[in-house]
């Protein structure tokens, strides 16, 4: 009986809620159009942005490593070839969190869909971190070798501290990324497992 | 303004008092309803030009709704709108008894975790266990199950 009543009270304040809210007006409601708009083209051009970043690297890559710094033609190729699967990667991602046909569907789909493009963006630094990592010790292999024992200082050591903790950081962000994206789908197969 | 954005301001006016609704029940003061607000709005009509109508236009405003909130990285910057679309009230400001009773019932919803948030909302506002089931993407039986332990959560609630 009580719990009717806390609950015929809910539908009650709910009514209250929505007499309020009808009563308002959509500030700036003849500047939507131009708003919305703005807003999807903002959204198109990080796709471009992505995609022009990742393939203007590969002759700045050349000009910066090979030419400039006189670095190896392989480490610019396998440089080259990492950033090419890194943009296709957070092209990947990015295109599946922000398909515009995905809000249209239920509530469970497309949390599932946000959530194991999450998980492929969590799981993708296990690679990418241990990748950075092994870049940035060949890169100042690299560079070691062209200017001798100019490295045998802090600069050298400074790299490589920076580099494992940055890596141990990256990595245990991305351990709780995956826990929160876990609790999710639990909760998915929580409420859609017949009772 | 064209046709479809003639139409597109018609649909959100009409249901202006969903979409903020579900936004307020998501969020924890004014400007993350307003956040929410701004993002639903984006997201209505990225797909408002291919909803095709096979479903009611208010349940496909309702998944919409809730999936953005659902679904929006809330650690993530908002992006800065050049134009701010939100209505001129603050439900966690204003000190009337009106708002003191929203208030309560904000309470409560809000500390349900998303999905039964999402399912009690649906139930507030009247609509059938297998319209919630639709919009949810679960069993009309699983709903009523679901809204089962919801009320109980909720009469612990009221108890504590």
């Amino acid at each position: 009986m009580q719990n009717d009543f806390e609950l015929e009270n809910m539908r009650q304040q709910m009514t209250t809620l929505k007499n309020k809210l009808d009563q308002q007006e959509i500030i700036n409601d003849r500047l939507m159009r131009r708003s919305m708009r703005n807003e999807v083209n903002t959204i198109a051009r990080r796709y471009y942005i992505i995609m022009a970043v990742g393939l203007f690297m590969i002759p700045y890559g050349y000009w910066c490593f090979v030419k400039l710094s006189g670095l190896s033609i392989f480490f610019w190729i396998v440089t080259s070839i990492f950033m090419l699967v890194c943009t296709g990667a957070t092209f990947y991602t990015y295109r599946k969190i922000s398909d515009p046909d995905m809000m249209n569907h239920n509530l469970v789909e497309a949390r599932k869909k946000v959530a194991s493009a999450k998980k492929f963006e969590a799981n993708w630094l296990f690679f990418g971190i241990p990748a950075v990592v092994l870049w940035l010790a060949w890169f100042l292999y690299e560079v070691y070798k062209i200017h001798g024992g100019a490295l045998d200082n802090g600069f050298f050591w400074g790299g490589c501290i920076g580099g494992i903790i940055g890596a141990i950081c990256g990595l245990s962000i991305n351990f709780k990324t995956q826990r929160q994206y876990q609790d999710i789908i639990d909760q998915i197969e929580d409420l859609t497992a017949e009772k | 303004m064209n046709a479809l954005e003639r139409q597109f301001a018609q649909t959100v006016a009409e249901h202006k008092s969903t979409i903020y609704t579900v936004c307020y029940m998501f969020s924890q003061d004014a400007d993350e309803v307003n956040d929410l607000f701004q993002e639903v709005l984006v997201n209505l009509w990225k797909g408002f030009e291919s909803f095709e109508h096979r479903s009611d236009l208010k349940t496909w405003v309702y998944r919409v709704a809730l999936n953005t909130c659902i679904s929006i990285d809330r650690k993530k910057k908002r992006r800065s709108a050049e134009v701010r679309l939100t209505m001129d009230i603050n439900l966690f400001e204003d000190r009337d008894e009106d708002t003191r009773q929203v208030d309560m019932l904000h309470k409560r919803i809000s500390k349900l975790q998303p999905f039964d948030r999402a399912i009690v909302l649906l139930w507030l506002e009247n609509l059938s266990y297998e319209e919630i089931g639709q919009i949810v993407g679960i069993s009309t039986k699983n709903v009523s199950v679901r809204l089962f332990r919801i009320r109980e959560q909720l009469k612990n609630m009221s108890n504590d």
